[in-house]
């Protein structure tokens, strides 16, 4: 491999990296809190994903119920951004409210749980289907103002040209998981959150309003999936409703790879996951999917509790 | 509390149950007509199957299908049916996989009672799911299904889609009279797709036959959407010709790539690229992708005015292959329903035998439909005259944009 192409595919990689990194970000909170996996994770990064289309105008097409339907408004991308992914976070509010804290307050197995979530993320894939149809969008023209399709990083004789929207992607990416961390470490409120994560009585003991703080964590976490369906729509498309379904499952593959419940481990987890995937050569383009989860299941043999993951230990 | 949980199990029940109904299994349209069917004595409407992806990342296609088939299922309706008695379309949803494909089909063969199955919409679910018509005797008319060896699945299997090893090679030989310096060839393919896999050996084999040469094939997934490793790849090698086999979504976003990347050349793209709906997903670079058709709009004659006036009012935008394909598929059972009520009355007939009958008046018969004038081979394969090659046109902006067909 030339260096060239060597680069190429080290910044492809760190781009696609950084997105999975937030997305996984979002796992990793619901994980840390309340131990439970949030199946529902990739449908919300879809709507996410089409609540930012929706916000700058975006039509909807002749298959749904809203088919030719626009908001009478027409955002600046980087506004639609803020604001769809909030909305996805609010989704993540009402569906804690709805799937999670019933199960939670009967003190269910943790496992109906997540069947919980399955069944949450079934629902709104149909009801996206239902509401806008299969159809794929794309984000309005001049989403990123000005800048080129690409920005040459080599000469013009060796060019190493890189999509300028992966850039943006992985700069924001930076931004928000920088924002996260210190939320999580310097702020009352993030402190608050790891006493939660660390033992939710004795946190509750403490004054600690758990009950709120959950849902701070669901609205968090699925503000990150939506931003993370925004950055990847707006590098690619919406590509119908089942968008997410594949990154909920890379998205897995980066928490446990990185250590489940470690902020710093979903980061290097999705950083791993994104760089192997560019790597894979040409001619076994088609199976990424099944690297990734090949060191997924190395790692498992390995290093069970992951890159950056604490051992378990069971007291007797 | 109690109050509070029942009423929050009801609602994701309820929700649940609407939206499998809304978004999965459709059958829709049929439901009192089955007991009528089975004995095939009575005078309720025929029913014919439809069986079309109206669920997952197919569905682009499924749509496009079921539009085209529920504009036959007016316009028959409007000329009296089959001498008199109305045709009711069962529609049953296949999604994406061989397994609902196979569901589809035994729902519409055992339950619907169906008299034949227009379906299903990849040629992959239909290695799986018409073998299962066959052997029930059921006949099956292919609109979508473009593989090599389709027909060749069974007695009772039969397509109105021509096979991509005729129509294919018309987009690349379009290509090189467009740029006949092409000489470097770069190949994508959907591996996960029995379809793109049968067509980019057709592909291959043209690029061979044509005397390029092949420089890279980069497989991806048709759930793929991230393709900057597969693009990066063969720009490296400066191909002048990119020929894409994938579906809408996933083609889509690797022409926006590619383009994105800095490659300038032609783009070839394949069948699973023929809908407008790849127009939404690369917009203003998509322009100048040329795909070979077995449909044209502007084809001439009474029946594709028809069609095309009745797509055009409903939908805005001109018909694309996928529905003129679907149309066909149920003209043909229409028109060979109508030939066999005219020998013996169909609703006389026991289903097992109506379904054997119709199945030898299809193969039988001549139809003027909208992809032209098509009749069957003895074993099944459409028989078709005139095909199209066309290059995508879109405005500056990439609003708006138009399959233009090439003299």
């Amino acid at each position: 491999m030339d260096i060239n192409l060597f680069l190429q595919q080290f910044l492809n990689g760190l781009s696609i990296g950084s997105v999975y990194a937030i997305f996984a970000l979002g796992y990793t909170l619901v994980y840390s809190i309340l131990g439970i996996i949030n199946l529902a994770h990739g449908a919300v990064f879809t709507l996410g994903a089409y609540f930012t289309y929706a916000l700058m105008g975006g039509t909807f097409g002749f298959n749904g119920l809203l088919a030719n339907a626009t908001l009478p408004v027409k955002l600046p991308f980087a506004i639609a951004l803020i604001l769809g992914s909030s909305l996805a976070g609010l989704v993540g509010v009402a569906m804690e409210r709805i799937a999670f804290q019933p199960l939670r307050r009967k003190g269910s197995d943790p496992l109906l749980t997540v069947v919980s979530s399955l069944g949450v993320a079934v629902v709104i894939v149909n009801l996206i289907q239902y509401l806008v149809g299969a159809e794929s969008y794309t984000y309005p023209a001049g989403a990123y103002g000005s800048l080129p399709a690409s920005i040459n990083f080599g000469s013009p004789e060796n060019p190493i040209p890189i999509r300028s929207v992966q850039i943006v992607i992985f700069v924001v990416s930076v931004v928000f998981v920088a924002i996260l961390t210190y939320f999580i470490n310097s702020t009352k409120y993030g402190k608050a959150m790891q006493a939660i994560a660390e033992d939710p009585t004795t946190a509750s003991l403490l004054g600690i309003n758990t009950d709120g703080f959950i849902v701070l964590t669901f609205f968090i976490s699925s503000f990150l999936a939506g931003l993370a369906g925004t950055l990847v729509a707006s590098s690619v498309s919406i590509a119908g409703p089942y968008f997410g379904i594949a990154f909920g499952l890379r998205g897995l593959a980066v928490i446990v790879l990185g250590g489940l419940g470690s902020i710093p481990g979903a980061v290097l987890g999705g950083l791993v996951i994104g760089l192997v995937e560019a790597f894979v050569p040409g001619e076994y383009s088609g199976y990424k999917d099944a690297v990734a989860f090949a060191i997924l299941f190395v790692m498992l043999i390995v290093r069970p509790q992951g890159l950056l993951g604490r051992r378990f230990i069971q007291k007797v | 509390m109690k109050k509070s949980t029942a009423l929050t199990t009801t609602l994701i029940t309820s929700l649940t149950i609407l939206l499998t109904g809304c978004g999965g299994a459709s059958n829709s349209t049929n439901t009192g007509s089955n007991s009528q069917t089975q004995s095939a004595n009575t005078s309720g409407a025929i029913p014919i199957g439809i069986a079309f992806a109206q669920t997952s990342n197919v569905a682009l296609l499924g749509q496009e299908q079921v539009a085209g088939a529920k504009i036959a299922e007016k316009y028959f309706n409007d000329k009296g049916g089959v001498n008199g008695t109305p045709i009711k379309l069962v529609f049953q949803d296949t999604s994406g996989d061989e397994n609902g494909a196979i569901n589809a089909f035994q729902t519409l063969i055992n339950k619907d009672k169906v008299v034949g199955i227009v379906g299903p919409t990849l040629s992959q679910q239909a290695f799986s799911a018409d073998p299962v018509a066959d052997r029930a005797k059921v006949p099956v008319l292919g609109a979508s299904n473009t593989a090599n060896k389709i027909p060749e699945i069974g007695d009772y299997v039969a397509r109105v889609s021509a096979p991509v090893s005729i129509v294919a090679p018309n987009s690349v030989k379009a290509a090189l009279k467009q740029n006949p310096n092409i000489k470097k060839v770069a190949v994508f393919f959907a591996q996960n797709d029995a379809f793109s896999k049968s067509e980019t050996e057709i592909f291959q084999k043209t690029v061979k036959d044509q005397g390029l040469e092949l420089v890279t094939v980069q497989k991806f997934q048709t759930s793929d959407t991230d393709f900057q490793s597969q693009a990066t790849n063969a720009i490296n090698l400066k191909p002048d010709l990119v020929i894409i086999s994938g579906l809408a979504a996933d083609g889509g976003n690797l022409v926006r790539q590619l383009r994105e990347l800095g490659y300038k050349g032609l783009i070839v793209g394949g069948n699973g690229l023929n809908t407008s709906n790849i127009l939404p997903v690369c917009k203003a670079l998509c322009d100048g992708v040329l795909i070979a058709q077995a449909y044209s709009p502007e084809h001439p004659g009474e029946i594709n005015s028809a069609f095309r006036k009745a797509y055009s009012d409903q939908f805005k935008k001109e018909p694309p292959q996928f529905s003129a394909q679907a149309f066909a598929a149920v003209q043909v059972y229409v028109e060979a329903l109508q030939a066999l009520d005219k020998k013996t009355k169909v609703n006389k007939l026991a289903l097992p035998q109506l379904r054997n009958d119709l199945n030898k008046q299809i193969l039988a018969g001549k139809y003027n439909t909208p992809l032209g004038e098509i009749a069957f081979t003895p074993v099944g394969e459409v028989v078709q005259k005139d095909f199209y090659v066309a290059q995508i046109k879109m405005d500056k902006d990439g609003s708006q944009g138009k399959f233009a067909f090439l003299k």
